[in-house]
């Protein structure tokens, strides 16, 4: 087993990656930018060091000054948690060259898997179905010809993307050059590849993907599905497993390819495969995802695994311990994304301190976080503060106890969008799992969503909170006051030079 | 003492009294219906009205408002102690007469859709600002022309730091 793993990474994902390394008596290296000296992160590991400036390019991008500390401290792996460098084979290449095991895929199965187009081409050979669309990187006027070809809506996507950056939904020809350019630029500022390729829109499809682990003894597995529909401007914002709609059988056939792409991309680790699922429970290939995901812990929860103990060893050289290649789902489980963003400015982002943080326990309730009470939301990431998973023995015990969960989580001085799960797990076609990969976003529009995302919803509940908080906002106002008196009265006695004297002669004074 | 808090257009007259160890307090003119308040941490309060259970968290925000969050509840509240009430005026007149555009957080310019001069609608978009690696459009709040633009492509902007001015 390693001795000691770097983690190339920050925030809630460095935190849950250096917690396993501790439960494996492995020691932990953090690194952080200028702006993460405080980090959670940085306060839990057993070793942190600079590694540059704010911007990720100069600091958590940076292959060279990650390796650097690696040698230094005498590191024996690196974990690139998810984001970042994760998908960028030059990592794995870097660590094979400096004779680091690097926690993941080969630099190969990420090349053969991991860009979008190469997974599909992939895909196509080993007979699992995709979503119509170019194969390769396309340019403008070809990518313009092929939407017309196919009919819109059609959708833009970077080859190098992920969290739905560098992607644009196209309704129609209008549309295409601005959304071509808006998605090229995003994608260049975020991967530094502007890239695209080019799909056709199905309607009403439901995002579910393929947890997988491949060791390096030829074993894969699948660890079931997780869905992932709710979705706002392509992000995932819950997630949850098993799902509704899987049946024993879909989730065998999903399984079943899922394997079979791993293997054909000599893949080693855990990986996800995602697909999309049509009205009639056809699954359609999307893309790999060659890492840990964010939504990693729902498996978790209903499997009792550690996913990232298990990348561990995998990439100790461990053998798989499952006698099984499906592993059946226990109970349910449901995690949604607290981010740092204001409901009613349109999600805009909302960096600032965190004056005031209560977190939920409880039975049934787990919190990832990379946050703190006094912290401040540097501006410069992913405003991703935590991730609260719930999970029960039904889809109705796990969502009321996120329902409660939600309830005692609180955090002031920053927006974020708590308001907006509470909305969404009191909305019936949620409830009833009838979601698809745009319900959100049509839900958002609509006129149910209009006057409560944050605000007053219960008529008769709202009446109340809003007397109590009256009557604290009132007690706030009269304590700043009497503060406001105090400190004036002794600014007024400080700034007496007789009385200062009078209080040095009896400090000195006394023994 | 007596305060008087509005929160969403509504006055709440609250009467308080210091206790040993917290506040007893009273709605004005409602009988019978009393609050025991106790501060459990700074700016946190445990409120008992008529013995039900409210855990408040008061943050100061902008514009010398309170945000008050309970229990999954959010309200913006104006305290004003009677004696000194201006009849403060409320709420802008939405969308009408010349608009400043101003950041709604740090981040960067990265694109401008729109000129000075420019005839907009409400809801178009008139530029682009990163944050946290996230693109967003600025959108005119009203129909309307440009007047000017003060931000280039590229620069950094402040939080209410204002972008253009749309009349």
């Amino acid at each position: 087993m390693f001795k000691k793993i770097l983690i190339a990474n920050r925030g809630e994902i460095a935190v849950r990656i250096l917690r396993a390394c501790r439960e494996l008596g492995i020691r932990s290296v953090a690194v952080f930018s200028e702006v993460d000296r405080k980090s959670l992160h940085v306060r839990l590991a057993d070793e942190a060091y600079a590694i540059g400036p704010a911007p990720s390019r100069e600091s958590y991008l940076r292959i060279d000054k990650l390796m650097a500390v690696a040698q230094r401290t005498g590191c024996d792996a690196v974990h690139p948690g998810y984001g970042f460098l994760a998908e960028n084979p030059a990592l794995p290449r870097a660590c094979g060259e400096a004779g680091i095991t690097f926690v993941g895929p080969s630099a190969e199965a990420m090349e053969a898997l991991g860009s979008k187009t190469a997974g599909r081409q992939l895909a196509r050979r080993v007979d699992v179905p995709t979503v119509p669309g170019t194969n390769d990187p396309t340019d403008k006027p070809q990518a313009q010809t092929l939407a017309q070809r196919l009919g819109y809506p059609v959708l833009l996507k970077a080859v190098a993307g992920g969290g739905g950056k560098g992607m644009r939904l196209v309704y129609s020809d209008a549309e295409f050059e601005s959304a071509f350019r808006d998605a090229a630029s995003e994608a260049m500022n975020a991967f530094g590849d502007e890239r695209l390729y080019l799909e056709k829109y199905l309607e009403r499809p439901r995002h579910i993907e393929i947890q997988i682990l491949a060791d390096a003894h030829g074993r894969v597995v699948s660890l079931g599905e997780r869905e992932c529909s709710v979705q706002r401007r392509h992000q995932k914002v819950i997630e949850e497993a098993p799902s509704p709609i899987v049946t024993p059988e879909l989730r065998r056939k999903m399984s079943e390819a899922a394997v079979t792409l791993a293997r054909a991309g000599g893949y080693l680790n855990a990986g996800t495969m995602e697909f999309l699922v049509d009205q009639n429970l056809n699954f359609y290939f999307l893309e790999v995802n060659t890492r840990l995901q964010v939504e990693h812990p729902v498996t978790e929860q209903v499997t009792g695994l550690d996913l990232v103990k298990l990348q561990i060893a995998i990439a100790a050289g461990h053998r798989l311990p499952f006698a099984w290649e499906t592993i059946t789902p226990r109970g349910h489980a449901m995690e949604v994304r607290l981010y740092a963003e204001d409901p009613e400015n349109s999600f805009f982002p909302s960096p600032g301190r965190i004056l005031s943080h209560h977190v939920p326990s409880g039975a049934g309730i787990r919190l990832d976080e990379g946050v703190y009470e006094g912290w401040t939301v540097p501006n410069d990431y992913d405003p991703l503060l935590s991730k609260l998973i719930a999970w029960g023995n039904s889809r109705e015990e796990t969502i009321a106890r996120l329902r409660r969960a939600l309830e005692e989580y609180t955090i002031t001085g920053i927006r974020t969008n708590a308001g907006l799960f509470r909305r969404i797990l009191e909305e019936s076609e949620f409830l009833r799992g009838e979601i698809h990969i745009r319900w959100l976003g049509e839900f958002l529009r609509g006129p149910r969503a209009a006057s409560s995302i944050s605000l007053e919803d219960h008529a008769a509940d709202s009446k109340e909170a809003q007397r109590a908080a009256a009557i604290a906002a009132a007690i706030w106002q009269a304590n700043q006051r009497a503060a406001q008196t105090s400190s004036a009265s002794s600014d007024r006695e400080n700034g007496s030079r007789w009385k200062l004297e009078g209080r040095r002669e009896q400090l000195d004074r006394s023994p | 003492m007596k305060y008087e808090v509005r929160i969403s257009g509504k006055t709440h007259g609250v009467e308080m009294e210091r206790q040993a160890d917290g506040w007893q307090a009273w709605m004005e003119g409602e009988l019978g219906i009393t609050a025991d308040v106790a501060e459990i941490a700074p700016n946190v309060f445990s409120v008992l009205l008529s013995g039900r259970c409210y855990e408040i968290y008061v943050t100061p925000a902008s514009g010398g408002q309170l945000q008050l969050q309970t229990g999954g509840f959010e309200f913006a509240a104006e305290v004003a102690d009677p004696r000194s009430w201006r009849g403060r005026r409320h709420g802008s007149a939405e969308a009408e007469g010349r608009q400043n555009i101003a950041a709604p957080m740090p981040g960067k310019v990265v694109r401008l859709l729109v000129k000075a001069g420019e005839r907009v609608e409400a809801g178009q978009g008139l530029l682009v600002v990163e944050a946290m690696k996230m693109q967003n459009e600025i959108r005119s709040p009203k129909n309307g022309t440009v007047e000017r633009v003060l931000v280039a492509e590229g620069q950094a902007v402040n939080a209410g730091e204002v972008l253009c001015v749309v009349s």
